[in-house]
């Protein structure tokens, strides 16, 4: 079973007291604990200006997790948590580990194509290297 | 219907400039429509290229075809593989005042990053980082988030 990493952002009302948020938080590490989930990070944006109006508020508090787990119904069982909560007016999870793999991926294969031609330095002049081709024609044009 | 044939060919010159102008003639009809919306149309293309850099090399009136920035895409010069959508400063330079996503043509992004940015700018709208197109438009710029220290 392979591991899934989520980002999960809630956004609370503005001036909600900080007891009711770390109710919140406390009840989305418990069913993390539960199910066997790590939290790999936990932010809090402040108080931000909304894009638009949501429940008739125009800032709301944002706060941030990084969960990983290798069990995908985590996520129901917290969206149903952050859906019961008052304090929380949107949410939102998203599956990271995809978009991860896939930037690793190309990330290594630049790598490795830039490893496989190496590019003479500007300042230096050029180094015999037998193999490239592109030495030739630069000799033949010095 | 003889009677209007014969009044149209009696009146050759007028007909094309009547078709010209516009008036929906039964002759002319089906050509005076496509008439003067086309050269509306391309009135209105150096109107809005003339903004924008004015297109290299090709004529000021004509198609838009002609338009093209010969910018890169940012992406593929930062090497970014992974557009994150939590990132409202950076989406925001591609999406307009009223909150639509610009199109490659006027951002020079290629193909690829451009299917990405869309994605990220959805997920950012959804959480309330971008407006949806035509709501509360953007009075204030976006700016990153920031992790407090709580």
């Amino acid at each position: 079973m392979e591991e899934r990493l989520y980002d999960l952002i809630f956004i609370a009302r503005p001036a909600t007291p900080e007891d009711e948020i770390k109710k919140v938080i406390s009840s989305i590490e418990h069913a993390c604990t539960d199910k066997g989930a790590k939290i790999e990070k936990s932010e809090h944006w402040g108080t931000r200006k909304l894009a638009y109006r949501v429940a008739k508020h125009r800032e709301g508090m944002y706060y941030y997790h990084q969960i990983r787990t290798t069990r995908g119904e985590l996520i129901v069982e917290l969206e149903r948590r952050l859906h019961v909560q008052d304090a929380v007016i949107k949410y939102l999870t998203i599956r990271l580990d995809e978009d991860l793999k896939r930037q690793k991926k190309l990330g290594d294969k630049r790598e490795k194509r830039a490893a496989r031609r190496p590019r003479r330095p500007a300042a230096a002049p050029p180094a015999p290297v037998p193999a490239t081709p592109t030495a030739e024609p630069q000799a033949a044009a010095n | 219907m003889a009677e209007e044939q014969k009044q149209g060919q009696a009146v050759p010159s007028e007909a094309p400039a009547r078709a010209e102008g516009g008036a929906p003639s039964h002759g002319g009809g089906q050509g005076g429509h496509s008439g003067p919306r086309r050269e509306g149309g391309r009135e209105g293309g150096p109107r809005r290229e003339g903004g924008p850099g004015g297109g290299p090399g090709g004529p000021r009136r004509g198609k838009r075809q002609y338009f093209r920035k010969k910018k890169v895409c940012k992406f593929c010069v930062e090497k970014m593989d992974l557009i994150d959508y939590k990132r409202a400063d950076i989406l925001s330079q591609f999406v307009q005042e009223r909150g639509k996503i610009l199109p490659r043509r006027m951002t020079g992004v290629c193909a690829r990053h451009q299917r990405w940015l869309g994605v990220a700018i959805k997920r950012a709208r959804n959480i309330a980082l971008l407006p949806f197109a035509g709501s509360a438009a953007g009075a204030t710029a976006p700016r990153a988030v920031e992790a407090h220290k709580s």
